[in-house]
């Protein structure tokens, strides 16, 4: 479908947000801290990273870079609250393993380097490395599509956002 | 309007799981709740992204003020929350 059509179609259109790293796009469901399983904090996509980079899903600003680097906050330029947190329970590594590329209120691209961490260090500690990437707004959305089950590279497709 | 002070003990702080508790907590209350730290600028505490960005650390005070109806019983709950778990 071109673009004229899609915008034409009278369907609502869906904000993309691309893969945070490359890695198996997974049902959120499937985490197991229930902060992210239990979508408490909001609808999601989780990976199950293959490489040791996290990248912006979309054109947005920086809302919070978490000073641990095991998380980081955003605010997409369409208006979603994005989380996206670097495995489960690693806020405990307390920065070990985690070098920040952005900064708070910093303004990124879709597809700029956020974060870099030691993927391989970090399963050696014990932690899971799977990455839930939510939205924390979610309820300003119709519906939160998540598109799983395949292999990505950052920036593949992997949620889709409705008004 | 009623506010509750509290201490921060949990050595992580309010990182993104007790952020993701305090707001569902935060958003069985009718009135309005904020929260700020150190005479800061007070935000939404039913928003997840706000409560986050305040980066509250261990040992630092949090103020939550509550206003509307059911403010004193809301007072109540979050308090009964900040000592259970942060």
């Amino acid at each position: 479908m071109g673009f004229f059509d899609k915008l034409f179609s009278g369907k609502s259109k869906e904000t993309e947000l691309g893969a945070p790293a490359a890695g198996e796009a997974v049902p959120i469901r499937e985490v197991s801290d229930p902060t992210f399983g239990e979508e408490i904090l909001g609808k999601g996509v989780a990976i199950r990273p293959t490489g040791n980079r996290i990248f912006s899903p979309c054109d947005a600003t920086v809302d919070l870079m978490f000073d641990t680097g095991h998380a980081v906050s955003l605010k997409g330029d369409d208006g979603s609250e994005i989380l996206i947190h670097v495995g489960l329970e690693t806020v405990a590594l307390k920065g070990k393993y985690f070098k920040v590329f952005a900064k708070t209120d910093e303004h990124v691209s879709k597809g700029q380097l956020l974060i870099e961490f030691d993927r391989e260090a970090i399963a050696a500690e014990g932690y899971d490395t799977i990455t839930p990437m939510v939205i924390c707004n979610t309820a300003d959305y119709q519906a939160v599509n998540a598109y799983t089950g395949k292999t990505v590279a950052a920036g593949d497709t992997v949620l889709g956002l409705v008004k | 309007m009623k506010e509750v002070k509290y201490v921060i003990t949990d050595p992580l702080g309010i990182h993104a799981r007790p952020a993701g508790l305090l707001v569902k907590e935060a958003a069985k209350c009718a009135c309005k709740v904020t929260i700020s730290v150190g005479g800061g600028a007070a935000v939404d505490a039913k928003r997840i992204m706000g409560v986050m960005r305040l980066a509250v650390k261990q040992g630092m005070e949090i103020t939550m003020a509550f206003d509307g109806p059911d403010e004193d019983a809301a007072a109540d709950a979050l308090e009964a929350f900040l000592k259970a778990n942060l």
